[in-house]
């Protein structure tokens, strides 16, 4: 018999809602929620679609509804949280970039990526604005 | 005297999560970039009709776009994308939170994901 008895160290099983680093990592994790969620109604929007005017019709009066308004609000804040944390990781996977034999900071790359993302999301904004009159 | 040491090569095995890896990063990248702006548009602006007209998620407009290559490319990488980003988190959670076994845990991610990428396939097929 084995007379081995390692220290397990306790880790208690709400540790991912433990204010401070393990809650932030639950609350980025569940933007992916978030985004499948916005996938889902767009699928749904789809298959209406396929389903011929009336039933597209119904989706549309959902996309009105109070209750579609406000998902959208809480999915634009679980979104642009990710944007804030998918280009804060951005400088921690990817190679360094070496500009005058010296690396750029990650708070740079994090800073002109998250200006980047703003600008693509604006300008299809912009364009669907110009488009749709 | 010496003994000749064989050694045996076992290949590795290799993981399969890197096949999980590239659309999660697409999608989380997709997002990222042009999340907020879709949202927007098509959750906010277009039903209010503030910024941009209702007519522009109108059947008619909504079904030629559905029906253009290009649009149906779009629809394609956006809702699976969305799904199988989705999925790679929620798994990885899941399963750090020890919510339960591998297998049921995949099932309801990527299995989830593959079933809205097979689903969206088909209807954009037939529209």
């Amino acid at each position: 018999m084995s007379e081995r008895r390692p220290y397990r160290r306790p880790m208690p099983s709400n540790w991912w809602w433990a204010p401070g680093p393990y809650r932030a990592y639950t609350i980025r994790e569940l933007t992916g929620v978030a985004i499948v969620i916005y996938g889902a109604v767009l699928l749904a929007g789809l298959i209406s679609l396929a389903s011929g005017p009336s039933s597209y019709a119904g989706f549309l009066a959902f996309l009105k509804s109070p209750f579609s308004l406000l998902l959208h609000l809480v999915l634009l804040a679980a979104v642009v949280y990710h944007v804030k944390t998918w280009f804060e990781t951005l400088p921690k996977t990817q190679p360094k970039i070496i500009v005058d034999g010296k690396p750029v900071p990650a708070e740079q790359i994090t800073k002109y990526a998250t200006m980047v993302a703003a600008g693509c999301s604006l300008a299809l904004i912009l364009l669907v604005m110009g488009v749709a009159r | 005297m010496s003994q000749a040491v064989q050694i045996k090569r076992v290949p590795e095995a290799r993981s399969k999560s890197p096949l999980f890896w590239l659309p999660f990063g697409a999608g989380g990248m997709l997002f990222a970039l042009f999340g907020p702006g879709l949202i927007l548009i098509t959750g906010l602006m277009a039903p209010t009709g503030i910024g941009i007209p209702e007519s522009f998620m109108s059947y008619a407009h909504a079904r030629a776009f559905a029906e253009n290559p290009l649009g149906k490319l779009i629809l394609l990488a956006v809702i699976a994308l969305a799904f199988w980003h989705g999925a790679e988190r929620i798994f990885l959670t899941l399963k750090d939170m020890k919510a339960g076994t591998i297998p049921p845990l995949k099932m309801g991610t990527y299995g989830v994901a593959a079933a809205a990428t097979v689903l969206t396939l088909i209807v954009l097929l037939v529209i």
